[in-house]
């Protein structure tokens, strides 16, 4: 009797002394097997990713010339006013660089833009991250923000050979420092819910009393460019409501991101140049 | 490395890419498939203790290794499965697919609620969040229905290609 007790007791006593292992295996060890299992699966979801590009591509084959002229047209109309936008870009920053020069001000933190594939998208209840087709090859850094056309997406948590980890900002516990466009005060973005169906969305805290927003005005809410990680005024979302929080010394809202975050197919990493790569 | 353990692991790479890839494309709805219990049900029901733990153990350092979480949690979380599974298996008729499948699901269950339980404290709204993950919960577990039986399949056929006869190795314990 006592044999076939053991027996049954076996498997949660092995459980226990992997778990007292586990608790003293070197830090060290843990990131390099980390780091190996992880380079393990990325060559396959990699090779998915350039095979869903290679259906892309094969699937675009199939359009009409008629098609392909209106996107040339399109495209040239774009260009021309980009081309505009871009001279009077020129203009000031060369007035700012003046004025900086005047008032020996230190320059400001520069970043490189990297464009990305997005290799695959994990949107759970848990987490919210993607996996991007650039990493050390390509000089991305840890915790280089992470933009699309729509705005933010998120920042880099994760760095290895080939491809990079990115923590969305509808990740539960992810924070910006943001502020609300046309007003200075800093307020505190965090990822939040992301239901079903449904657009992801976040909460803002510590939005002065002074703000009033309804569903039928919503404010657009930009990065603040406190904290040194993302440049300012780039859009995390649009606030669509708020209300007094329990002290009564400030309110708090929810924010509506973009549905377009939950279908990303490429991003841009702003790699940091200059004084910023050093923080 | 055990040859059992290796054909296994590569069982379960496959099964980590293509879930990875569903969700992939189920992302733009935000809706997640998670089917832990795939990884561990086989190895717990029909192999020895210890090529069934250490394929539980390696399988979930393949997933921590790509998830925001300690690593270790995937690890130990299905290591516990397994040890729970391999005590209860002698009272089950452990051959049938059928069983195979409901305990897969069982497993999965206690998985991600245990999973959910360690990461709810990230949620800024915790109910909202658990109704986010009841909703995934409820399609892991139709989509880990529909693929167990493929599943456990390609594991024996990965066994075997890897010359291991699954009938005597089920018939040793320790």
């Amino acid at each position: 009797m006592p044999q076939q007790r053991f027996d049954q007791a076996k498997p949660f006593l092995t459980l226990a002394l992997v778990l007292a292992a586990w608790l003293v295996v070197p830090t060290a060890v843990k990131r390099f097997l980390r780091a190996g299992f992880f380079e393990m699966q990325a060559p396959v979801e990699a090779t998915a990713s350039y095979v869903r590009d290679l259906q892309d591509f094969w699937s675009l084959k199939t359009r009409s010339n008629n098609e392909l002229i209106e996107a040339g047209r399109d495209l040239v109309h774009l260009n021309a006013a980009y081309e505009i936008r871009l001279q009077q870009d020129a203009g000031l920053r060369d007035e700012i660089e003046r004025l900086g020069d005047l008032l020996k001000l230190p320059a400001p933190d520069g970043y490189r833009a990297e464009p990305a594939r997005i290799v695959r998208r994990d949107f759970s209840g848990w987490w919210q991250q993607i996996v991007i087709r650039k990493g050390c090859n390509y000089g991305i850094t840890e915790g280089a923000p992470v933009i699309y056309v729509g705005g933010v997406v998120g920042r880099v948590r994760e760095v290895h050979a080939y491809t990079s980890v990115v923590d969305l900002i509808s990740s539960p516990g992810v924070r910006i420092a943001a502020c609300i466009e046309g007003d200075m005060r800093p307020i505190s973005y965090q990822g939040g819910v992301n239901p079903t169906l449904a657009p992801a969305r976040g909460t803002v805290e510590y939005v002065p009393v002074d703000i009033f927003v309804t569903p039928a005005a919503p404010r657009r809410l930009v990065t603040s460019g406190l904290g040194g990680v993302f440049p300012a005024n780039l859009t995390i979302g649009y606030i669509t409501g708020v209300e007094p929080s329990t002290d009564g010394l400030f309110k708090t809202g929810d924010v509506q991101l973009e549905p377009a975050l939950s279908a990303l197919t490429e991003v841009t990493v702003l790699v940091p140049q200059g004084p910023a790569a050093g923080k | 490395m055990n040859r059992r353990v290796l054909m296994l692991l590569l069982a379960s790479l496959l099964l980590a890419v293509l879930l990875g890839q569903l969700n992939h494309y189920l992302g733009a709805w935000q809706l997640h498939v998670w089917c832990g219990g795939l990884f561990v049900t086989l190895a717990a029901l029909r192999l020895d203790f210890r090529t069934g733990a250490t394929t539980a153990f390696l399988a979930g350092l393949l997933l921590d290794a790509g998830s925001p979480v300690v690593f270790g949690t995937h690890a130990l979380l299905f290591l516990a499965a397994h040890a729970v599974i391999f005590n209860a298996r002698a009272r089950a008729p452990r051959d049938e697919t059928l069983v195979g499948v409901i305990i897969a699901l069982l497993a999965n269950l206690g998985l991600f609620l245990a999973l959910s339980f360690l990461r709810i404290g990230a949620a800024s709204a915790p109910g909202d969040a658990w109704m986010r993950n009841f909703a995934d919960l409820a399609l892991s577990q139709i989509v880990l229905a529909l693929v167990a039986p493929w599943f456990f399949a390609i594991q024996i056929r990965t066994l075997q290609l890897g010359g291991v006869a699954l009938r005597q190795n089920s018939r040793s314990l320790f």
